[in-house]
């Protein structure tokens, strides 16, 4: 019951601090929240990079090998089944000439192509879809030796792409990591000053409290939970402010580059909402905790 | 070396042998050896950085002793735990010359603070600020803030403040020190009262008309140490005349 009170006394004196020291209040928030429209850009725009990489990735981590003409079906299905049985594969599919001639036909671009040309000249193709993105150059190797493979196209693999592709994600993966750390770091020290003034401005309230026979958690408790309040309103506006700029920015680049695959994920938005609240009052709290530490302790 | 005076309630204060040294290597206070019984009324005088408020800060463990041993309700303080500190706080009534007020808090809050700090029950806040104001003579005054009260009003409140927890030991650093003589003599008819109630009270004061008038107990600290402990003292020695000297 005792520790029910408490509580109690935490959230009611949070609450009314937070209104009684409005002009703190309100720089603790800006702060905070500028610090999280910051962590939430870089997050969305990673998530945009991620769409487009992984959409280029889908694209190339798939390896087209044509097939000379006169192969015959049994050696094309035992390359299959050696394809198959190899780790970094994920699965193989074979599409016949009539297959492939259907599908080029069914493309409205092709559609004169297809009136002026005479039997069938495509290739049949082994289409293989490794796991790795570096696994493609291995099993591209493999189909240039095989006997059956259409000597003057064997296969439609794009070495330089991918390796700029994987060289483009390891820096972006890096640079994210290494602005994430930067952000956290500077919004804890941010926060954690932020916080100190509007403990400083209570040191004699603090002070008292400790003499009157407070516990340490019962001097800390309503900063943390003031804390946690301002880390939740200053996510809350960060992420309207997110939110608003999304779609419009994602039309605009349409618009603009209309061939990079970025579209509007309404999926992540939920995940952008979680983190960034989330984050918002781990934020607050630990800026609090560490932030009245000196002043708290007996 | 001084004895500490024969009194048959068991003591609610013991310093023995206690010395302070601050880092700079300035002794603060020097040997002291005093015992405050239960039910006592001591004044703490001498010169300003005499020793009376580090004695203070000591008692009610702001600070610890550099050697000897301080005991206060039976508890050695330097040995205290940390987390042991609030209880032993909540055991004591502290009293500072600048009232030590929340000014965004009304009468009433600034008193029930004290209460809400032990996580007690509304109830019980509204019934025990409420005794606590109307001993010091503020009942009806509770939703007013410090700034529309006089400076005896505010001292007031925080004797009610301090009270409202029901201490054994009352501790008050200069509390008359920015009243005017009337309103001085006003609280010391307050403290006077508590200590009816059966309530330590030590109180360091600069206030020689007080100490003269109210012929209780004296210590009086010069450099550090104890120079003089009388049963029914005064302010300066050259006035003995009714003077119970101990040693």
């Amino acid at each position: 019951m005792k520790l029910f009170r408490q509580l109690l006394f935490a959230f009611g004196s949070a609450w009314q601090n937070f209104w009684r020291n409005l002009a703190v209040s309100v720089a603790a928030v800006v702060s905070i929240a500028l610090i999280l429209i910051l962590a939430g850009t870089s997050l969305l725009l990673g998530h945009a990079l991620g769409q487009v990489l992984d959409s280029y990735r889908h694209r190339v981590s798939v390896l087209t090998i044509s097939v000379a003409d006169k192969t015959p079906l049994a050696s094309v299905y035992d390359f299959e089944g050696q394809l198959q049985a190899r780790p970094e594969v994920v699965s193989v599919h074979f599409v016949t000439k009539d297959e492939e001639l259907k599908s080029f036909a069914s493309d409205p671009r092709n559609q004169q192509l297809i009136e002026q040309i005479e039997g069938n000249p495509l290739p049949a193709k082994i289409e293989v879809k490794v796991a790795r993105l570096d696994d493609v150059k291995r099993i591209d190797a493999l189909a240039r030796q095989w006997r059956g493979v259409d000597r003057t196209d064997p296969t439609d693999y794009k070495g330089d792409f991918i390796t700029n592709m994987l060289r483009l994600s390891t820096w972006l993966t890096i640079a994210g990591l290494g602005m994430l750390a930067v952000l956290t770091v500077a919004s804890v020290v941010i926060v954690m000053n932020t916080i100190r003034t509007a403990v400083y401005h209570r040191r004699q309230e603090i002070e008292l409290m400790k003499l009157v026979g407070a516990t340490e958690w019962f001097v800390r408790g309503p900063f943390v939970v003031e804390g946690v309040m301002t880390g939740v309103i200053a996510a809350s506006l960060a992420l309207g402010l997110l939110l608003a700029a999304y779609r419009p920015f994602v039309e605009r680049f349409r618009a603009e580059l209309f061939f990079l695959p970025l579209y509007y994920d309404p999926r992540f938005v939920h995940v952008l909402a979680q983190d960034l609240l989330v984050a918002g009052a781990a934020l607050g709290a630990l800026g609090s905790y560490v932030g009245v530490r000196r002043f708290v302790r007996l | 070396m001084l004895i500490a005076p024969e009194f048959n309630s068991r003591p609610v204060i013991s310093f023995q042998h206690v010395w302070k040294t601050y880092p700079n290597g300035t002794d603060a206070l020097r040997d002291i050896c005093l015992t405050v019984p239960e039910g006592d009324f001591l004044f703490l005088v001498g010169a300003s950085g005499a020793g009376k408020s580090s004695l203070v800060r000591l008692l009610i463990r702001e600070e610890k002793p550099t050697r000897g041993r301080l005991f206060v309700h039976g508890q050695e303080l330097r040995s205290l735990r940390r987390r042991r500190l609030p209880q032993f706080r909540r055991q004591i009534g502290l009293v500072f010359q600048d009232f030590k007020l929340l000014p965004r808090m009304t009468v009433h809050e600034n008193v029930a603070f004290a209460l809400q700090a032990l996580g007690e029950s509304r109830r019980v806040i509204a019934h025990q600020a409420g005794a606590a104001l109307e001993t010091v003579g503020l009942a009806g005054m509770e939703r007013s803030y410090p700034n529309e009260l006089s400076g005896g009003e505010q001292q007031r409140v925080a004797i009610a403040r301090a009270l409202v927890h029901r201490p054994r030991l009352f501790i008050a650093d200069e509390p008359t020190g920015n009243l005017d003589p009337a309103t001085a003599w006003e609280i010391m008819q307050i403290f006077l009262r508590i200590n009816a109630a059966g309530v330590t009270v030590v109180m360091a004061t600069h206030n020689r008309e007080i100490v003269d008038v109210m012929r209780r107990r004296v210590v009086a600290i010069e450099r550090g140490q104890i120079i003089r402990d009388d049963r029914y003292g005064t302010y300066h020695e050259a006035l003995p005349a009714a003077a119970v000297r101990i040693r």
